[in-house]
């Protein structure tokens, strides 16, 4: 079993998404020990005692993280299908580059497809995301 | 396993053996462990120092989340004639230490590929490490790839390696292509050309126009054979600069 269809199928944790189960489309990217990987690229059984986020568990009680909220307000879904992996990848970008180029945010989301072609929205929130998430370390 | 190229009755995964995860320097030699992950691979001082081809091979591979996962053993035991790091690898002429329950075997990069994903290892063995010389001073190498989008396979690729000695002279020189055969490529007529010679811009420039001789790339739905051939010299070319610049110090 897929570590993508053990999260969706077991837990019912249907937030992280199956777009194309050939690893090229990114939808299904989760956490893995704190580094991004594809989950569909993954049997359920390699995740054994590892620490996994998936979208569900970005948002911190109830609260949207800086980089959800930056998604809204620059549209940076269309619909949404690819929105919990680009998430989770900006993520990680951010997580190592606190204030990414805007060439460091389109190599980073390298391996997330947007059918809707909504790049220029993702990236412009992941940017704005950056330099929110900067100001309130700054605080 | 994912594109149906490998259906194996039973795995074993060895994603848990951590102490196969390492790269360190010993004796004049760059040693890494086979499960090294590209992403700590491109972004290692000692590697980006040293070879920087190696790393610039392994920031191209796929995307972010494939090069969190993906590892130097897998990728040289794997053999794809497209993929990125075989093809640097061999450029470096990288010794590949393999594993069995009762022997170790040290294999040449230069043997180790044997055709379309088949290698030198045999059933019961796995990669443990990846041995690289390090290059005297004055050595430089670069990597260059051409893909269709940014996160393809390699539809054509080059690496070079070069040590230059005093007045420029080429005391060692290494150039494989990616994607022209069914394994790396070395491009050994522009290695003869350029081997004890003085480095300058027309000598770069005939070799490069060597690399291509006698290969026939097969076409794909990506690019014709011709395409792929003027791709090899012009990149071939290009490659060389930048490893000879570096090779002097520059960048």
């Amino acid at each position: 079993m897929l570590l993508v269809d053990f999260l969706r199928d077991k837990l019912e944790l249907t937030g992280t998404h199956i777009g194309c189960d050939t690893g090229h489309c990114g939808a299904c990217t989760v956490m893995l020990n704190d580094v991004t990987v594809k989950s569909c690229l993954l049997l359920a059984a390699q995740a054994n005692n590892s620490k996994i986020l998936t979208i569900e568990g970005v948002s911190a009680e109830g609260e949207l993280h800086p980089l959800q909220e930056a998604f809204l307000e620059h549209q940076g879904l269309q619909c949404g299908y690819c929105t919990p992996g680009m998430i989770l990848s900006s993520l990680f970008l951010l997580k190592r580059n606190s204030a990414p180029s805007e060439d460091e945010i389109k190599k980073a989301i390298d391996g997330n497809l947007c059918r809707c072609t909504g790049y220029l929205g993702i990236v412009k929130a992941v940017k704005a995301a950056a330099s929110r998430m900067q100001g309130s370390l700054n605080q | 396993m994912k594109l149906r190229l490998a259906a194996p009755n039973a795995l074993i995964d060895i994603n848990g053996l951590t102490e196969l995860s390492y790269i360190r320097e010993e004796n004049g030699v760059i040693a890494i462990g086979a499960l090294t992950r590209h992403d700590q691979l491109s972004r290692d001082r000692i590697i980006q120092e040293k070879f920087p081809l190696l790393a610039e091979a392994a920031n191209v591979i796929a995307d972010q989340q494939v090069r969190n996962r993906g590892t130097i053993g897998g990728s040289l035991a794997h053999a794809d004639p497209t993929a990125d790091l075989p093809t640097a690898c061999m450029t470096l002429n990288a010794n590949i230490i393999t594993r069995s329950e009762n022997e170790s075997r040290s294999i040449a990069s230069n043997d180790f590929f044997r055709d379309f994903f088949a290698t030198a290892l045999k059933q019961d063995e796995i990669i443990q490490e990846v041995r690289i010389p390090i290059p005297p001073p004055r050595s430089g190498g670069a990597y260059t790839k051409l893909a269709k989008g940014h996160s393809d396979f390699a539809l054509v690729a080059v690496a070079a390696q070069i040590s230059l000695g005093s007045g420029d002279l080429c005391n060692a020189i290494s150039v494989v292509l990616g994607g022209v055969g069914s394994t790396p490529t070395r491009a050994t007529e522009t290695e003869k050309l350029l081997v004890g010679q003085v480095i300058e811009d027309r000598l770069i420039r005939q070799a490069s126009l060597k690399a291509a001789k006698g290969l026939t790339p097969n076409p794909d739905f990506r690019a014709t054979s011709e395409l792929k051939l003027k791709m090899v010299t012009t990149l071939t070319e290009r490659t060389l600069r930048t490893a000879v610049s570096r090779a002097r110090g520059g960048n």
